[in-house]
């Protein structure tokens, strides 16, 4: 009996050490290749030369100013209609908006690229341009952030609710003062992942940012948009092993923001966890 | 354990006795008639006819009508289920909250219709304060606790003043005075249910609504609350519903028993008697009031 407890102890440990290679290993291998392929282009250069001498500074400012946009549109549609969902929407509407948004979330990027373009680029005459590639990627990333905002929400407890009705709180006040600082972490977190998605996106900005060896400006019209998955992809198609080193650089700066945002969102949702210690969920 | 030496008990607590013994003659009929009870108790704070509840097309609640007095402690006592809980958010209004939920029947407050078309549940809600069976402070400072509604709702007057007043008048001042700004987490069960009530005052309400506002306390807790709604009970009219029919004896002037009734189908609430404590709780006169305080059932 003790032996076959022994055994089945380890065996339970020797599956769980297998899983554990089997994410880890993958993910280490993609960025040391990502990283040891870029090794021939890294350099100061690759940092202050734009895409036609060889550096990536126009691609880096424009994804950059990609997530700002997503951040300002999908963070603020998103975030607003997931508190509408947990705190506001009758019961009939949420499942009627529930349902819109899983169709969205299942939507393949592709096809929000295409619609983007027959609608925004060609029928809306905006041209490749910041705005267009702005709200097919937010388009893109919307359904997560209302689904981790909603979610959110709703775990915070309803004793926390009531304590403010019955105080005589208004319901907007309610949820700014009283339910946002509890279901922040969560909601921060949603942002980062939909940041993270964004990042790495190419299908929805291909037919929709365009691309430029010139650096991002703020028009939001007419101007095409570089950005690194651009420079990944078409870099990669590419002859020589000095473009296809800038691919992997292009790669390994989208890894490195990534990593940046995810580290930064954990910073802030432990903050956020902090102000609520101790809260009787 | 420093607070026991004040503690009082014996005689002077228990209902058959105390200040409000002569105003409220064990002679009282179960069923006032209202015009005399406004007579010796001024208009009543709420007064509620003919009440029906429902959650979609579940009947909770079935014709309850009773009279709230002012500047007394009303207790709601009876078995589980038998709708104490749902009768009292009725009176701010509180199962608002839920949806598919039904009220039919006239509920008046200060004799105005609390469910009338204009009136508006918030601006209600700031003079009927509630405290509820688990102490639920706000994830944030004791300060801001007790300051978050008067600020929001614009009250008059300096905020510190506000806190401090709400604090000692929950009896919460002394232990907290010198770390206002700890988290109200940091506080003893006890003390939150303290900081509650004191975030309740901080709204200037005219009736605190208590939802069992002990069950979650040990009885040292128990009995500081219980002293400290002797004390509300000077300036403000006190709703509670509680499990413990030794509270209720203890605190209240007036006791309303509730129970479940199967007799039609369902679990549905009914409001079987309401008279002075004292009577209630020694010459009750319903059978099943008295077989419930013997304990025989429940």
């Amino acid at each position: 009996m003790r032996r076959r407890r022994r055994f089945l102890d380890l065996t339970f440990w020797g599956l769980a050490l297998l899983a554990f290679v089997c994410i880890a290993l993958p993910s280490l291998s993609i960025v040391g290749s990502v990283i040891h392929q870029a090794v021939p282009v890294l350099g100061w250069s690759l940092f202050t030369q734009r895409t036609n001498a060889l550096g990536i500074e126009n691609a880096i400012l424009g994804s950059l100013l990609l997530l700002v946009g997503v951040l300002v549109v999908a963070g603020t549609i998103g975030v607003a209609g997931g508190v509408y969902l947990a705190e506001f929407a009758p019961a009939r509407l949420q499942r009627f908006l529930r349902f819109f948004s899983d169709v969205l979330a299942g939507m393949p990027s592709i096809v929000v690229g295409y619609i983007g373009y027959v609608t925004l680029v060609v029928a809306f005459h905006w041209g490749f341009s910041l705005l267009a590639a702005v709200v097919a990627l937010s388009v893109l990333v919307l359904p997560y952030i209302v689904k981790t905002t909603e979610v959110s929400f709703r775990q915070v407890p309803t004793t926390l609710r009531e304590a403010a009705a019955g105080l005589g709180l208004p319901r907007s006040k309610t949820v700014w003062r009283i339910l946002l600082p509890p279901a922040a972490s969560g909601v921060i977190s949603g942002l980062i992942v939909a940041l993270a998605i964004s990042t790495g996106e190419l299908a929805p900005l291909l037919f929709t940012a365009g691309f430029s060896d010139q650096n991002p400006t703020l028009q939001l019209l007419h101007h095409q948009v570089p950005y690194l998955t651009s420079v990944t992809f078409t870099d990669l198609a590419l002859p020589g092993a000095r473009a296809h080193a800038t691919a992997a650089a292009a790669a390994a700066v989208s890894l490195a923001i990534v990593v940046i945002l995810i580290a930064a969102g954990r910073l802030m949702t432990v903050r956020a966890r902090r102000a609520t210690r101790g809260m009787a969920l | 354990m420093t607070e026991l030496p004040s503690i009082r008990v014996g005689p002077s607590r228990s209902p058959a006795s105390g200040p409000q013994e002569d105003k409220l003659p064990s002679s009282e009929p179960s069923v006032s008639d209202p015009a005399e009870v406004e007579a010796t108790h001024g208009p009543s704070v709420f007064r509620v006819e003919n009440l029906f509840f429902y959650y979609g097309d579940h009947l909770a609640l079935r014709d309850i009508t009773l009279d709230i007095r002012p500047r007394e402690i009303t207790s709601l006592i009876g078995p589980s289920g038998c709708g104490k809980t749902t009768f009292i958010r009725c009176l701010n209004r509180l199962n608002d909250l839920i949806p598919g939920t039904r009220l039919e029947g006239r509920v008046e407050f200060d004799g105005e219709s609390l469910y009338g078309p204009d009136v508006r549940a918030i601006e209600l809600r700031r003079r009927i304060g509630m405290v509820f069976q688990k102490p639920n402070p706000f994830p944030k400072s004791i300060y801001e606790n007790v300051a978050l509604a008067p600020r929001m709702n614009r009250m008059k007057g300096n905020l510190d003043d506000v806190v401090e007043e709400s604090l000692v008048r929950a009896a919460l001042w002394d232990e907290v005075k010198d770390k206002l700004r700890a988290s109200a987490f940091s506080l003893s069960g006890g003390q939150q249910q303290r900081l509650c009530i004191a975030r309740a005052i901080a709204v200037r309400p005219e009736v605190i609504l208590m939802d069992e506002p002990c069950s979650a306390l040990d009885p040292v807790a128990t009995f500081r609350i219980e002293e400290l709604m002797e004390d509300l009970k000077n300036d403000y009219t006190i709703v509670i519903v509680t499990h413990n029919m030794q509270q209720a004896a203890r605190v209240s002037d007036r006791t309303a028993f509730f129970t479940v009734d199967t007799s039609q189908g369902g679990r549905t609430g009914v409001m079987v008697e309401i008279g002075a404590t004292s009577k209630i709780f020694t010459a009750p006169s319903d059978q099943r009031t008295e077989d419930y305080i013997t304990g025989r059932f429940g």
